[in-house]
């Protein structure tokens, strides 16, 4: 049995004496040096970590030999003492020298945190080169100007290793290394030694890269933070540049107190968090890791926690910030600064746990949060408004009901409700920001179905759909009926003003709020059914958003034509009377009309607002397009969809006739029906004479059935026993495809070159899944630079690739096999079915048949990271 | 206009433009590109680009190789902000240029031209930083939702242009592939009519870029340009005109299966989850057969097939997308259907590629414009007719049929020197209270 001594040791650091608590009373065994390391017990056997003390006067003699085990229960108690249990036995070492304790204890330390990894066995945890890693085998070079290129190079080399990177942390940290290094920037400026001033800036940045917290918290602690930053503003990358760190982070300026925060502690912690961003955003933006960025991330995030905590349980600190306020004496930059100051706090409170982050705002709200945000809104300082709109925002994200709450009791005490506060600034405010601000937030305090943000939605109206079942509060209730009463006039004159309105020609500040109201009111019309019907009906709505068709802004026609387009696909039976009744889609018609010759964004707009008018769904709105504008439909019949919907109503006498079986198959056709809708996509002679001559060719092709649909819609013969549900391809989408054979892939072909049967997000899809967005915005990582890193680990999963890949081949041949019959052989597995999973075929080509499977959870992405391999 | 010319100058010297002013190009831009169509036309010579980033010094590098605004003509294919710490600069220099030279340069959207990335990748904090208020940020999410979604070029000539004072470019040369200082990296010959293996011209050059590596005779299946891994181009007759490029930011869509259809979206929208628009500015081409989940969470991966059918189908010969980094600057796939093109060197300033230019030139004969003016009737049969059934693909054609592609030159080019730009940081918070 041999003691192997630690490599580098310098024994004298380590003298020591042995105690042993025998009857309640330190026994003292002798005075000694001690060593910690792997000890060889048998040779077969792995090392054991011991603690060892020599005594001084007979150095064969031992003191102490332990082993350390897991639940020895090794502490260190002040800067000198480690005491343990040894066998039962309490036990302490007294050292002489804090340092030799502190070296002793890493050892221990680290075998403990080994032992609590391997959670079991000492066996593969501890491996030999542990010992050499030992903090106490760092020896750092003098902090001299002198040795810079030695320090550059020994911290360099030392975190290239993770257990180096380690040991390096530790040893700067246990030395106060930075607190040498920062007079020598000093020095090296004296003497405009540039070369010097470069190594230094290295150095720090390895320092800081070491990513180790308590380094970094040291580093921007007020006694090293100018040296380090100062360091770094000579960037060797940057030769003829210096940057002015110091002068930025020392301007004391920066820091506003508008209540003075008595705590020197938290005060420090403010300032910290300060410079950590600083760090974070300007020293280290170009050259900062992910590791480094999030350890940054989350000091700043507990800092700010701790701080907020610490302000929202300061008794009287709350009372004092509000009474700013309530002084009429109080000068306007204080009470400027307070706004801001409680936007800062919300900002922040954004990241606090549920419970305390409502402890907080309760708490605000009680002192009379209300009142500020009253205040903030009609401030002449556009930075303050936003500061009101911002902390309302913020609020209303985390429980719109609080908010609901003191605007409820402002009805009943028949005080203006807070909404009505902000339909006024909404209609004279200025500010872009703060007008998009308040629509959200007049959206989410009038949506009847109680907390949440609905996800964002910024186009179709399925929104409403699965709530409306949802019991309303009677709160709520109340709220709605007073804004239906009193306010929606008020929110809604810009449009409403519209009718005695002589010309539609408006100036900068009112043709801004159209967009705005037609945004608000699609979401009420979605979320207040019978109260939005009446005051649409009542007012007379489409026509005043009919009369925007008339400006000469296109971005204003847009809007109409938004509007329109939402009342249609909310397929309720109630708007589509309105639109007919109001005579609406005759000027839409007359703007696609007017524009089509050019292919622009107002074209594009009223193309897809007709084909989501489903002809063979809404047939009302169909009819009353037919019997109103025959003549304009006539004119645009170059465009399939329209001469589809004319054809259409002709051959079913005004869509008095249809089959049944075919009926559901027809409904669900004009979602996508976009074949060429562009007017010189018309089909030309040859194509016209190709869908006519169709019939015959079908007897020869078995698979045909289901395209027996010439272009205009209508069957060629009754279809047999096609009563499909969820086949969603639309059969009339062949023709999409220009083709001018007649060859006998043409069935085929005119299948497969169907669009996917999803019908386009804007018409028919599903509402965006907030999943979908979490994982992008999760996932955007993947980005190309992710992948540029990722690359490898890609590589090493490609059996996994291979084997999707095989599938896919599967899946496609099975899909070629099938050839027509594929679509009805999925009827008997509706959309969904499969655990949430929607498939999508994707036919493209009579060789090249393709089904992709879009699930609509994580797995999908997981299902594809395999496929990634490919490359 | 001088007002406008101000702005640019200022932007140039990467200063930002007073929030009136943002706004005020905001509203110009806006009646510009509600004038556009989903798909914009372009005609050739033009010169596409992919990704910038916000790399605003990156940015002048990129003018500076590839001659400035309005004397070349170019195309940018979105992701001009996030990551980057000048989007806002960026950007709005591309939009001043757009308003001052509408016909010289097009801007199409990218993915991260949306409310909801810019939040997360930089351009909204970085407005935050620089206004105080999020509003310049509002005024551009704005402009981004009029942002065209592709665009088409035509007339593009399968010769390349001759520069002044260059190597003679021969009429065979398919693809050459030039450093920032305007020297020859290598050159690529067409494949002949029968078939035979494309050649690589070696030009005699100084330049020290890594991906002018394949320096060697080419492998006899691997016939592209470096880092392209694809074979030139194939099938196609000498003389024959190049046929129409599809520029967009991401890739193509299975809801999308012809050009047009893209122009039957109302495009004025945040970027969707999914649906067609969304699958424009996510997918990826991928190695794959047919399509593939991505692995991005929207949009779909997407192999070469598909790519053959679709170029097939609308008549092209090239489908030019951004949207990946590659650290050659570009990369061609799917035997040259489709390339990604890269424009921001130095990613994120630390991943170390290059970025590159694609530059097409205009074809003199008459030819190319002729049979495939985008939009035309029957446009996807635009001079095939009596070659047999088109529209109908059968599988020799995959084999067989490739549409001989426009001549391309490559620019490949470095970030810019760091002493040109000063420190790339982001602006501090100016005053703070917690």
């Amino acid at each position: 049995m041999m003691a192997q001594p630690v490599p580098h040791q310098t024994a004298d650091k380590k003298r020591v004496k042995v105690y042993e608590l025998r009857n309640n009373d330190w026994f003292d065994r002798g005075t000694g040096f001690c060593t910690a390391c792997f000890v060889t017990i048998q040779e077969d056997q792995p090392k054991e970590p011991r603690v060892i003390v020599q005594s001084e006067d007979q150095p064969d003699r031992l003191l102490l030999e332990t082993k350390i085990v897991k639940d020895d229960g090794f502490q260190k108690q002040q800067d000198t003492l480690i005491v343990w249990t040894d066998n039962g036995v309490d036990m302490a070492l007294s050292f002489q020298e804090a340092d030799g304790c502190q070296a002793i204890w890493k050892f221990i330390d680290n075998v403990q945190q080994q032992f609590q990894a391997a959670m079991g066995g000492p066996d593969d945890g501890l491996s030999d080169d542990l010992g050499m890693d030992m903090p106490a085998a760092i020896q750092l070079p003098p902090a001299e100007l002198g040795a810079l290129i030695d320090i550059e190079n020994t911290l360099r080399n030392l975190s290239q290793s993770p257990s180096g990177r380690d040991a390096l942390a530790k040893a700067i940290m246990s030395e106060d290394y930075i607190a040498k290094l920062i007079p020598l920037v000093e020095m090296a400026e004296d003497l405009e030694s540039l070369g010097d001033l470069h190594h230094l800036c290295n150095i720090m940045k390895t320092v800081v890269l070491l990513n180790d917290t308590a380094l970094i918290e040291h580093a921007v602690s007020d006694e090293c933070v100018l040296g380090v930053v100062g360091a770094m503003e000579y960037d060797p990358d940057f030769p003829t540049h210096k940057a002015n760190h110091r002068q930025w982070l020392n301007d004391q300026g920066r820091y506003k107190e508008v209540v003075r925060i008595q705590d020197d502690q938290v005060r420090r912690k403010i300032h910290q968090t300060y410079r950590l961003q600083y760090l974070k955003d300007v020293v280290l933006a170009r050259i900062l890791d992910d590791p480094t960025f999030s350890v940054l991330n989350s000091l700043i995030f507990f800092n700010q926690v701790d701080i907020l905590q610490h302000l929202h349980m300061t008794p009287g600190f709350m009372t004092d910030l509000f009474a700013v306020f309530g002084d009429p004496n109080e000068k306007p930059l204080r009470k400027k600064e307070a706004v801001l100051f409680i936007q800062q706090c919300c900002a922040i409170s954004k990241n606090l746990q549920p419970p305390a982050r409502q402890g907080l705002y309760s708490n605000f709200l009680q002192q009379g949060l209300l009142s500020v945000i009253n205040f903030g809104l009609r401030h002449p300082d556009a930075s303050v408004r936003v500061g009101a709109t911002d902390i309302l925002g913020s609020i209303l994200e985390f429980d719109p009901s609080m908010i609901r709450k003191t605007i409820y009791e402002q009805i009943q005490r028949k005080t203006p409700p807070l909404t009505d506060s902000l339909i006024d600034l909404l209609l004279v405010e200025v500010d872009l920001g703060i007008k998009s601000q308040l629509t959200e937030s007049l959206k989410v305090l009038l949506d009847p179905n109680g907390p949440g943000v609905p996800p964002p939605d910024t186009r179709d109206g399925f929104m409403g759909k699965g709530r409306q079942h949802v019991a309303i509060d009677p709160q709520q209730e109340v709220f709605l009926t007073h804004f239906y009463e009193h306010s929606a006039i008020k929110l809604f004159k810009p449009l409403l003003d519209l009718e005695k309105r002589p010309t539609m020609k408006f100036n900068a500040l009112e043709d801004g709020i159209f967009g705005y109201l037609n945004e608000i009111l699609c979401f009420y019309i979605r979320h207040h059914h019978h109260r939005s019907k009446f005051f649409v009906l009542q007012n007379n709505i489409a026509q005043r958003f009919g009369q925007l068709l008339a400006c000469k802004e296109k971005h204003l026609q847009l809007v109409a034509i938004r509007f329109f387009r939402h009342l249609v696909l909310l397929r309720d039976e109630f708007y589509s009377k309105h639109l007919a009744e109001k005579r609406v889609l005759g000027p839409v018609l007359d703007t696609l009309l007017r524009t089509l010759p050019r292919d622009n964004l107002l074209a594009s707009a009223c193309l897809d607002f007709f084909t989501s008018i489903n002809y063979e769904g809404d047939r009302d709105l169909a009819k009353h397009i037919m019997e109103n504008y025959r003549e304009k439909i006539v004119a645009l019949s170059h465009i399939d969809y329209f001469r589809g919907m004319m054809c259409r109503y002709d051959q079913s006498q005004g869509y008095t006739i249809s089959e049944p079986d075919e009926e559901e198959e027809m409904a669900r056709r004009p979602a996508h029906a976009g074949r060429g809708m562009m007017e010189h996509l018309t089909v030309d002679q040859a194509q016209e004479e190709y869908w006519n001559t169709s019939d015959d060719d079908e007897e020869n092709h078995p698979a045909g059935p289901e395209m027996r649909l010439l272009p205009n819609g209508a069957p060629a013969k009754p279809l047999v026993e096609y009563t499909s549900d969820d086949d969603e391809d639309g059969s009339g989408d062949a023709v999409m495809t220009p083709v001018d054979s007649t060859s006998t892939e043409d069935e085929a072909s005119k299948e497969n070159q169907r669009p996917p049967s999803t019908p386009p997000t804007a018409t028919g899809g599903p509402p965006p899944e907030r999943l979908s967005e979490k994982r992008r915005r999760e996932e955007d990582e993947d980005d190309a630079l992710d992948k540029l890193m990722q690359h490898k680990r890609r590589n090493s999963s490609s059996a996994g690739s291979n084997s999707s890949l095989s599938a896919g081949i599967l899946r496609k041949k099975q899909s070629f096999n099938n050839g027509g019959a594929k679509s009805r052989s999925r009827e008997g597995s509706p959309n969904g079915a499969s655990g949430g999973q929607k498939k999508i075929s994707i036919s493209i080509g009579p060789v090249l048949k393709t089904a992709a499977v879009r699930a609509s959870s994580p797995g999908r992405a997981q299902a594809t990271a395999a496929d990634e391999n490919g490359k | 206009m001088s007002d406008l010319d101000r702005a640019i100058a200022q932007l140039r010297a990467c200063r930002p433009i007073p929030e009136n002013e943002v706004r005020e190009l905001c509203h110009k831009a806006r009646e510009l590109l509600i004038e556009e169509g989903n798909v914009v036309t372009v005609n050739a010579p033009v010169t596409i680009c992919g990704d910038i980033h916000g790399q605003f010094h990156d940015l002048m590098e990129l003018f500076r190789v590839g001659g400035d605004v309005p004397d070349t003509n170019y195309l940018f294919m979105g992701d001009f902000v996030d990551r980057g710490f000048y989007s806002l600069e960026s950007f709005l220099l591309l939009l001043c240029l757009k308003v001052r030279y509408p016909d010289r340069m097009t801007l199409i959207r990218g993915n991260h031209e949306s409310r909801q990335i810019t939040t997360v990748y930089g351009f909204y904090d970085e407005c935050l930083r620089k206004y105080g208020s999020a509003n310049v940020w509002r005024y551009c999410c704005d402009v981004f939702d009029y942002l065209a979604l592709g665009a088409i070029v035509l007339g593009a000539s399968n010769t390349l242009s001759q520069p002044a004072g260059s190597v003679p470019v021969g009429e065979d040369v398919e693809i050459e592939v030039c450093n920032a200082d305007q020297q020859i990296i290598s050159r690529f010959l067409r494949k002949g009519p029968n078939g035979a293996m494309g050649q690589q011209q070696q030009q005699p050059t100084t330049n020290g870029f890594s991906e002018s590596g394949s320096s060697g005779p080419p492998a006899p299946t691997n016939t592209g340009p470096p880092g392209s891994g694809a074979s030139g181009a194939s099938g196609g007759s000498i003389g024959n005109p190049a046929g129409a490029v599809l520029c967009v930011h991401g890739g193509l869509s299975p809801l999308i299966d012809n050009v047009d259809k893209i122009r039957l979206l109302d495009r004025k929208q945040e970027v969707p989850h999914e649906g067609a628009m969304c699958d424009l500015l996510w997918s990826d081409p991928d190695e794959i057969d047919g399509w593939g989940l991505s692995p991005r969470g929207a949009g779909f991966l997407f192999g070469a097939d598909i790519v053959k059918v679709f170029n097939h189908r609308n008549d092209l010969s090239l489908i030019a997308r951004a949207h990946q980094l590659v650290m050659e600057g570009f990369k061609e796939m799917f035997d040259a259907s489709i390339v990604t093109v890269w424009s921001a060197p130095n990613y994120c300033y630390r991943c170390g590629n290059v970025a590159a230019l694609l530059e097409l030139s205009e074809d003199d004969s008459g030819l190319g414009v002729l049979a495939r003016s985008n939009g035309d009737v029957n446009r996807s049969d635009g001079g095939m007719g009596g070659q047999g059934p088109r529209g109908v693909l059968m599988e020799n054609d995959l084999l067989g049929y490739n549409r001989a592609g426009p001549a391309r030159r490559y620019r490949v080019f470095q970030a810019a020197p760091q002493d040109s730009r000063g420190m790339p940081a982001k602006k501090p918070v100016a005053d703070y209270f917690l």
